[in-house]
């Protein structure tokens, strides 16, 4: 079996999503994905995280925990736009308690995963994407 | 389609309502206008819609929720969002709006809602919770550990039994309603189909029945049932996630997985037979996705197999029955007084399921499955038996289709339609309702009205007494969706 070098751990936050993300973003950890083989989980804490993975347009009750939240992962870090929602590009764009997005709300995303909402296999290709082409660091 | 009845005085709207509720009928919304008209649409037994309407000048209207709990929430939606005042509200807070929405932002309120500029403040509102030695108050969320939806929970616990559960959600409020509203109706079905990622079906279905309704358009028989196999194709997809979620709500791992690939092997199913694994734009006015109906069977008997050998597995496992039994119990009599739906209702032996009354399931005999005990155990198998009701109409549909070849000529709505009505399907989570105004070929009025936006409530009452560490489990076994119900 092939070991996974480069690791992605990330923590997912909602920032107004139809729950849409969520459900593929869930799928990865099914079997047919099998994320953690590929050396990428899912983490409960942002402290623990390398990414932080937000989901909707950001409303503007999500706006400051989405702040604290990105504050509370340590760098280096990055930030991925999870669907065409907080891509800047979702149906509710313009809503009134819309940012249009996590460049809108935050900054600009570091990766942006297109989609309403993406297929777990376009999830997992652009995080394998990330994983690739992260340098592994000094050999312990 | 309803029958209306203008009401002046105060005495009148508390007494109709009430007597609506007493006579068996079921609430399907309480929609507040711009031009100071509360309404109310009532489904009565024999499947006929009476509607009331309050009209009032000034801000203030009197509160219905002191004899009719079930509309606590809509009626503190209506303050937030329109400005309006329900007089004797018993709980006034505020429900969706936060100290950042400036003093006199009423969003609804305006023609055409815009974003304010934010205050300075944080989002959070003061919680209800219990005082006194011992008490400790616990605070969950709005960012979450695993991968769900923001919510944020208070509450307040003795040693490990929660005395109160205070709900603060609508982190999700994105102002979905306003969005629709001022939309030409060419441009509603994609926004419709994103309101909640869960029931986007009965979403769209509803959208496509307003609109046809108020064009006076009979969708032919053959896309009537196109659409029934899109709603239960969604029944089926929804509940295999909850009843992979219950079991992970105790750490049964095995259950969960085995779940999560049925669920995974019905959406591949589903998007190679209709193009999207969550069936988002599916039904517009007029039109349905269609699909091969041999390769739907084929895609039941596969999974059929699986199925019940998981089934077994799971209905046979001792400790995980313990878990769910007597956990999480909501009383019939309490499930009646909040208006509980779909799942959480039939599960505490209330036996309404919209489909029943619902024209486009005429010709297929429902078979609603009922369960009196009201906890986890009660959920899950309600869910059990739906999934296989789900596929035995599934099969049915699938062979009238497969001898229909009628196509429905192409139909568009009208450019200039104009009007207001009621639509209302049982989503995966219950009684879903939408009530549309248009005027001219755009929407004046969107009001959404989910299953969800009734279980909040029961789900906090069915919390409060248990162990907290029960709440994973109690709440899996509701799995109630955030954006629908914050919209």
């Amino acid at each position: 079996m092939k070991q996974a070098q480069k690791s992605l751990q990330f923590r997912h936050l909602d920032a107004g999503s139809c729950n849409g993300c969520e459900q593929e973003l869930n799928a990865l950890t099914s079997r047919f994905y099998d994320i953690q083989q590929q050396g990428i989980d899912i983490v409960a804490s942002p402290r623990h995280a390398d990414a932080l993975v937000v989901t909707g347009p950001v409303t503007d009750t999500m706006s400051r925990p989405l702040s604290k939240v990105w504050e509370a992962v340590p760098g280096p870090k990055l930030l991925i736009a999870l669907g065409d929602c907080a891509a800047g590009c979702g149906v509710f764009q313009t809503a009134y308690a819309s940012h249009g997005g996590v460049a809108g709300a935050l900054q600009e995303p570091d990766v942006v995963i297109r989609g309403c909402p993406p297929t777990p296999q376009d999830i997992l290709d652009q995080l394998l994407r990330i994983t690739a082409a992260k340098d592994p660091g000094p050999k312990v | 389609m309803a029958t209306p009845i203008n009401i002046l005085e105060e005495t009148g709207w508390i007494d109709f309502n009430r007597q609506q509720k007493q006579s068996g009928a079921q609430l399907l919304a309480l929609t507040a206008f711009r031009d100071r008209q509360i309404r109310s649409h009532w489904l009565e037994a024999d499947g006929h819609v009476v509607s009331a309407t309050f009209l009032f000048e000034g801000e203030h209207f009197p509160s219905l929720s002191p004899h009719l709990p079930e509309v606590a929430w809509d009626e503190r939606e209506i303050h937030d969002l329109f400005g309006y005042i329900p007089v004797n509200h018993p709980d006034l807070r505020a429900l969706i709006r936060t100290p950042r929405w400036p003093t006199h932002f009423h969003p609804l309120a305006a023609d055409l809602p815009r974003t304010p500029v934010w205050e300075d403040a944080e989002p959070d509102n003061p919680a209800r919770e219990v005082e006194g030695e011992g008490v400790t108050i616990m605070k969950v969320g709005p960012t979450h550990a695993g991968i769900i939806e923001s919510g944020h929970f208070v509450f307040s616990i003795m040693g490990e039994n929660v005395l109160h559960m205070d709900l603060h959600l609508f982190q999700n409020h994105r102002g979905v309603e306003a969005a629709l509203q001022g939309l030409d109706l060419s441009l509603v079905p994609p926004l419709v189909s994103r309101i909640c990622g869960a029931d986007t079906v009965s979403h769209q279905a509803n959208w496509a029945m307003a609109a046809e309704q108020l064009a006076g358009h009979q969708p032919s028989e053959t896309l009537v049932h196109q659409r029934v196999l899109l709603l239960e194709s969604e029944r089926v997809l929804s509940h295999l996630n909850d009843l992979a979620q219950i079991p992970a709500g105790v750490g049964f791992q095995v259950a969960n997985q085995r779940a999560l690939a049925m669920k995974e092997t019905w959406q591949r199913g589903l998007f190679s037979l209709f193009g999207h694994r969550l069936l988002f734009d599916t039904i517009t006015p007029g039109w349905t996705a269609t699909a091969p109906m041999a390769d739907l069977i084929t895609l039941i008997d596969d999974l059929n197999q699986t199925w019940r050998g998981w089934r077994t597995f799971v209905e046979g496992h001792h400790g995980f029955q313990d878990r769910m039994r007597d956990t999480g119990t909501v009383k019939r009599t309490d499930a009646d007084r909040l208006g509980a739906q779909g799942v959480a209702g039939r599960a505490s032996g209330l036996a309404f399921d919209a489909r029943s009354l619902s024209p486009w399931y005429h010709d297929l005999a429902i078979h609603t499955s009922l369960d009196a005990h009201g906890d986890v155990a009660a959920r899950f198998r309600v869910r059990l038996d739906e999934v296989e009701e789900s596929w035995r109409l599934l099969r049915k549909l699938a062979t009238k289709l497969s001898q229909e070849s009628a196509q429905d000529a192409e139909w568009q709505p009208p450019q200039d339609l104009c009007g207001e009505t009621v639509a209302f399907t049982e989503s995966p989570h219950g009684l879903n309702v939408h009530v549309v105004g248009l005027e001219n070929g755009k929407v004046t009025r969107y009001h959404i009205r989910p299953a969800t936006f009734r279980n909040w409530p029961v789900l906090a009452l069915a919390v409060s007494g248990t162990a907290v560490g029960d709440f994973p489990l109690i709440n899996k076994s509701f799995e109630l969706c955030y954006s629908c119900n914050d919209r």
